[in-house]
């Protein structure tokens, strides 16, 4: 089966992938504030029974345990946008189920008792929705869920009400982050009921320009309605990222092709590298492919070789005690290797 | 400049405290200088850091009236999960699914601060419970309901200067009000 980040997308210049999530809380159980310990644990459970092995279009949901796992593999998990930060820290019991292609996620115990997230290669946020709506549907049927007839779904945080739905684009935007313009990007898609966050979320810094841009109200618009508005102002930003493109590009061409292969170069021959450097040389490759500057007969997904740069995930593939040393190490040896080439 | 708190982020806030007479001074981001000073930068960000927004939110609408009814404050707690008006203030966060009626208006006005809307529009789960035990189905839109909400989106359309859409939606509250006039 396919993973959901090798499916061919729309739009793959600007929009890397395309992710909603649902909030929802059972009934029976208080908020996860309220919910103390033996709670917790018999949520995981009870949820892991209803859901567990529940067959779908996207393969079977596999029950993993998070506290079996250490806090790399966690943290690793983070880094590949399957687990949120907060309930990789979570002290509580916590659960995920995963389907075989990853592309659905459920989220057991974190702010809210389900985070249902459904996920898709490119601009395609429809299938995003039909993926997370399938689960929803199966755990609705199996569960009561805490809903009300004025506020609809109830969740922990009132942010979060209604929908319980947060739909999001990740978005590569390296002309219109190199003409500084991120900042006004986010007062101006602010005024259109968007936010615009770092790759890791609130508070990190657009690395090597991958953004997230996502609807900010969940209560009082259906659920077509948000995706339809969120569309809206993705569409706004792709043009307008393009357009910068093709400007920078008509009047740099030289410059920027000259970067982009000097990027290939090191990662080609680097022996040692860290993240950030990686991350900024692979976003530059990703200009290129896109751009058609650089081409190749294999399958390109710079995107893919971003996670796995990470510290944390390199982390695993190590073992435990590899120093940062070792891993910018490994991250070479990586890089090298996996480089599509060029023709 | 890196932080003093954090050796993270770029500082952007000087900051001066003076405690016993001694003068401590520290450059600092907005985050750290949020997160640990009396400091309140405003942030467009809804989603986290909520606590204290929601707090400021719910407690300037209170802050008229602080000095007056600051006892009901302390007595209003929801029923079920026991948590006070004031916890879930200063959590920023519910305690459980029955704290939206516990808090009833108190809470309407907030998140038609937050959400731009107090009420629900989308899917709901297949044949949901309401209170009672017995299934009960979504209940028809009744015209008055149906206007309502016409004239709330009326009022958003126009705040958000989407004139054609106001025009619309203008044109069917009065028929709908007309038809209404019929009925009765």
């Amino acid at each position: 089966m396919l993973k959901w980040y090798d499916e061919k997308g729309e739009f793959t210049d600007v929009v890397i992938s395309s992710r909603v999530r649902l909030a929802r809380n059972l009934k029976k159980y208080p908020f996860s504030t309220r919910l103390s310990k033996e709670g917790a644990a018999s949520l995981v459970e009870e949820v892991n029974n209803k859901l567990g092995d529940g067959a779908g279009e996207d393969g079977k949901l596999l029950a993993c345990r998070l506290d079996a796992m250490d806090e790399f593999e966690r943290t690793a998990m983070v880094e590949r946008h399957v687990l949120s930060p907060l309930i990789a820290e979570k002290k509580q019991a916590a659960g995920l189920l995963i389907s075989e292609n990853e592309a659905v996620c459920v989220l057991v115990n974190e702010a809210d008792h389900l985070r249902i997230q459904g996920l898709s290669g490119g601009m395609n946020i429809k299938k995003a929705f039909a993926r997370a709506e399938q689960v929803d549907n199966m755990a609705g049927k199996a569960m009561e869920f805490a809903y009300d007839e004025k506020y609809g779904y109830l969740t922990s945080c009132p942010t979060n009400v209604g929908t319980g739905m947060r739909a999001s684009y990740m978005m590569f935007l390296p002309a219109l982050g190199a003409a500084g313009k991120i900042n006004r990007l986010a007062d101006e898609v602010g005024k259109y009921g968007a936010a615009l966050r770092g790759m890791y979320g609130e508070g990190t810094e657009g690395t090597a320009n991958i953004y997230q841009i996502s609807n900010q109200k969940t209560l009082g618009s259906s659920e077509e309605d948000i995706i339809e508005n969120l569309n809206n102002i993705a569409l706004q930003v792709i043009f307008q990222e393009r357009k910068r493109r093709e400007y920078v590009l008509m009047n740099n061409f030289d410059v920027i092709e000259d970067q982009i292969y000097r990027s290939y170069g090191v990662l080609k021959y680097t022996r040692q590298i860290g993240t950030k450097d990686a991350m900024t040389l692979l976003a530059q490759i990703k200009l290129g492919f896109d751009a058609g500057i650089l081409k190749s007969e294999e399958p390109v997904n710079i995107f893919h070789m971003m996670m796995d740069v990470q510290p944390f995930n390199l982390q695993c593939r190590l073992g435990k005690n590899a120093g940062s040393r070792k891993r910018d190490k490994a991250r070479a040896a990586y890089l090298n290797q996996s480089l599509p080439r060029l023709v | 400049m890196l932080c003093d708190k954090c050796h993270k982020r770029e500082a952007k806030v000087y900051y001066t405290e003076i405690v016993n007479g001694e003068k401590k001074e520290q450059y600092l981001c907005e985050e750290c200088a949020a997160q640990y000073t009396s400091f309140q930068i405003e942030k467009t960000g809804v989603d986290s850091g909520l606590g204290s927004l929601l707090s400021n939110i719910l407690s300037s609408y209170y802050g008229e009236k602080k000095n007056v009814p600051e006892k009901t404050e302390k007595v209003l707690a929801c029923p079920t999960c026991g948590i006070t008006y004031e916890e879930m203030l200063n959590a920023g966060k519910f305690g459980c699914a029955d704290c939206y009626r516990s808090f009833g208006g108190i809470i309407d006005k907030t998140l038609r601060q937050i959400q731009g809307a107090d009420t629900h529009v989308g899917k709901a789960p297949a044949g949901f419970c309401t209170g009672g035990k017995e299934q009960k189905k979504k209940p028809e839109e009744t015209l008055p309901d149906r206007i309502d909400k016409l004239s709330f989106q009326l009022q958003q359309a126009v705040e958000q200067e989407e004139f054609e859409e106001a025009a619309r939606l203008r044109d069917e509250i009065r028929d709908l009000k007309k038809e209404a006039a019929r009925n009765a």
